[in-house]
């Protein structure tokens, strides 16, 4: 197991560097002069002011679901079950029933998508035939002070918006 | 065996079972030859053209594989080019007008079309005009549903019911494009067996009303049963799920094959015994009318029967073959005596020649064979002077009315051990629920004397004792099916020979003369 030994040539070996104390205070000098000034005015700051300032974020980004409307409001699912079947980790569950707004034979009567089980891979996305399901509501954190909370059925996720335009969405990849 | 021929597929010898054609001939060794017409239960048709396959031996350069038998020498060829292209062409022209609509469709998962579509086709569509649409989601009666955009018009409901039920309600009316599967105006499907055409109907085109929407094809597990709703004793399968948090329900029979017995199809009755295994089931033991732990109401039980001056002993012709000779032992060591008693089960006039039998309980012939009495008679006088009537699983309220039942039980204390809530359980002074026979095993005797056996197929998350473990916690001696089936060897002729472990798919045929009398 004896692997290659490089012995590194040590740097500052001129007294300059070896007095070690005036190189500390080059560098206090730098830790101190940006504690002032972002004491001063903290709005140079280097770290974001999160949760009052949210990050940007594309419109690749996997965030909390949403199921998507045809432009009469009708819900596009048509309770195919290929989101569940493809769900890794076994988070949504759909009932489906008779439709009854007028299109096709079939929709959901219940969609739950637990999302302390979800992992957000968007592979439900991907296997939506019918592109009804989608993870562009730019919602990345989600709370709730019960597990049941956790659950989003089917009003919930209809009534959520997308974050993005048509066209970003699309130019997305998806 | 059968008689075997030795022929050539695509170069290779390959010994197939003589005089049938190449379709079943070649399925039964495994090499798949694809249709959509052919149903062996129906007759080759010859109308998809999808089974072409190419034979060098100076016929026409193409011939359909389920209009062709199997001969010696025979040299078939499956893998060449022009046969693939003819697959592929029948595929592209199927799907010309076909509504793509898999989503929504109940079939998809199980679906010939799609299979086939993978398998031989997977071209993207080449039309660039507009579908051809035609009526969907037609209400053709019985609980049929039927979507003319998804038919291939293969003919096998129509011929369903012009060859099997011979009430020839279904008609293909029109050609080219305009023509659809139909029926006669104001004449809906109207036999006991319309549902079988779901079955047959290789793509979505025939679906069930009850089964619509309920589950994909694929979420299903399919366990092989025996259905009991009467004593044809139809080979099923079982296609029950467990959702997520939710317990193991069954969603639909579906018949499953057995020459000897049913064949390709079962009743649609039986079809929807279903939901007597999900629905209206006795869960909770209960104790004088309200619900007790289960070690508190075998306790009640066992110190009913040791409290009781004569006790009575009531059991289902629905009972399996070791359940009910568990249960004779178990009267016999209490010295009770036992009655099959169930006219109520038997509905005269209700059968026909095909499938449906007068008798709805599964083994009746059991009762034979045990030596059980199920006349009135025998009930009345094992029922007389009693104070205690131990009925395992027996609907009483069948065969007796309100007041006969009331008479019976206003000098009798009932215990009733069922998988059901029925009218007695309710009535009775104990109720122990036991499994139902989609949750155990046991053996069936047929009403033409035929032996099968069924296995567990569903498990439900708090499991139910069966009957058997139920009868040896009272006091019976036999634990499980294993001592029964040793003890039905010792103690019955007929049954010596047979090892009850060990029964084949397609069943027994048990002695004629034995069980002759119970044929019905």
């Amino acid at each position: 197991m004896s692997g290659k030994v490089k012995i590194m040539e040590r740097k500052g070996k001129d007294l300059y560097e070896r007095l070690y104390l005036v190189e500390i205070f080059k560098g206090m000098a730098v830790t101190f002069g940006h504690f002032i000034s972002n004491f001063l005015d903290n709005s140079k700051l280097y770290v974001r002011h999160y949760p009052e300032q949210k990050p940007e974020i594309t419109a690749r980004w996997r965030g909390r679901h949403r199921l998507t409307t045809h432009e009469d409001g009708t819900m596009k699912c048509v309770a195919c079950f290929m989101c569940q079947t493809n769900c890794p980790a076994k988070c949504i569950m759909i009932e489906a029933g008779e439709r009854v707004d007028g299109r096709t034979e079939k929709m959901p009567v219940r969609f739950d998508i637990d999302l302390l089980e979800c992992i957000y891979c968007g592979y439900c996305v991907e296997a939506c035939p019918m592109d009804a399901i989608r993870m562009d509501t730019g919602i990345f954190a989600v709370t709730g002070s019960d597990r049941q909370s956790f659950v989003m059925g089917l009003d919930a996720l209809l009534a959520t918006p997308g974050a993005f335009s048509e066209e970003e969405y699309k130019k997305g990849g998806a | 065996m059968a008689e075997k021929v030795k022929l050539f597929v695509n170069g290779q010898e390959v010994e197939v079972e003589a005089g049938k054609n190449l379709i079943d001939a070649f399925g039964a060794v495994g090499i798949e030859i694809p249709h959509l017409c052919y149903h062996p239960a129906l007759g080759a048709d010859g109308n998809c053209r999808m089974c072409l396959v190419g034979i060098e031996d100076g016929r026409p350069p193409l011939v359909p594989a389920c209009k062709t038998k199997v001969a010696e020498g025979m040299k078939v060829q499956l893998d060449a080019e022009k046969i693939k292209k003819i697959q592929r062409d029948i595929m592209e022209l199927e799907l010309i007008n076909h509504p793509i609509d898999c989503p929504i469709c109940d079939q998809a998962g199980e679906c010939k079309l799609q299979d086939y579509y993978m398998r031989y086709d997977g071209k993207p569509s080449r039309m660039t005009v507009k579908p051809v649409l035609k009526a969907k989601k037609m209400d053709f009666g019985c609980d049929v549903v039927h979507d003319q955009e998804r038919c291939v018009l293969c003919a096998r409901c129509v011929r369903f019911t012009r060859l099997v039920t011979k009430t020839g309600e279904l008609g293909i009316v029109n050609r080219t494009d305009y023509a659809r599967v139909n029926i006669f105006p104001g004449r809906p499907l109207n036999n006991r067996y319309a549902l079988n055409v779901v079955d047959l109907c290789p793509v979505g085109a025939m679906t069930s009303r009850d089964f619509r929407f309920k589950q994909r094809a694929w979420f299903l597990t399919k366990s092989p049963s025996i259905c009991q709703g009467c004593s044809k004793g139809c080979n099923i399968f079982i296609d029950h799920n467990r959702e997520k948090y939710k317990d193991d329900v069954i969603y639909r029979f579906r018949p499953r094959l057995n020459e000897k017995v049913n064949g390709y199809f079962m009743c649609d009755e039986g079809r929807m015994t279903y939901k007597q295994e999900n629905d209206n089931r006795l869960i909770a033991p209960q104790v004088n009318g309200r619900e007790a732990g289960f070690a508190e109401a075998i306790e009640a039980v066992r110190r009913a029967i040791s409290g009781a001056t004569k006790t009575a002993v009531l059991v289902s012709p629905n009972a399996s073959l070791e359940q009910i000779f568990s249960i004779r032992q178990f009267a016999a060591s209490i010295n009770a005596a036992l009655s099959g008693y169930s006219d109520g089960y038997i509905k005269a006039g209700d059968g026909d020649d095909f499938l449906i039998q007068d008798d709805k309980s599964a083994n009746r012939a059991a009762f034979t064979l045990l030596n059980i009495d199920d006349s009135k008679a025998g009930f009345d006088a094992a029922i007389n002077g009693a104070d205690l009537l131990i009925n395992f699983q027996n609907d009483l309220g069948r065969s007796l009315a309100e007041d006969q039942l009331a008479s019976v039980l206003a000098n009798a204390k009932l215990i009733a051990i069922s998988s059901a809530a029925t009218g007695c359980t309710a009535k009775s002074a104990v109720a122990v629920p036991v499994a139902s026979y989609s949750e155990d095993s046991g053996s069936l005797i047929n009403c033409d004397g035929r032996l099968q056996r069924y296995e567990i197929a569903v498990a439900k998350n708090q499991p139910l004792k069966s009957l058997i473990e139920v009868t040896n916690l009272i006091g019976g001696e036999i634990a499980n099916n294993q001592e029964a089936r040793a003890g039905l060897q010792a103690a019955v002729a007929v049954l010596k020979d047979i090892d009850l472990e060990q029964i084949p798919a397609e069943g027994i045929a048990l002695t004629e003369s034995e069980v002759a009398h119970v044929a019905a």
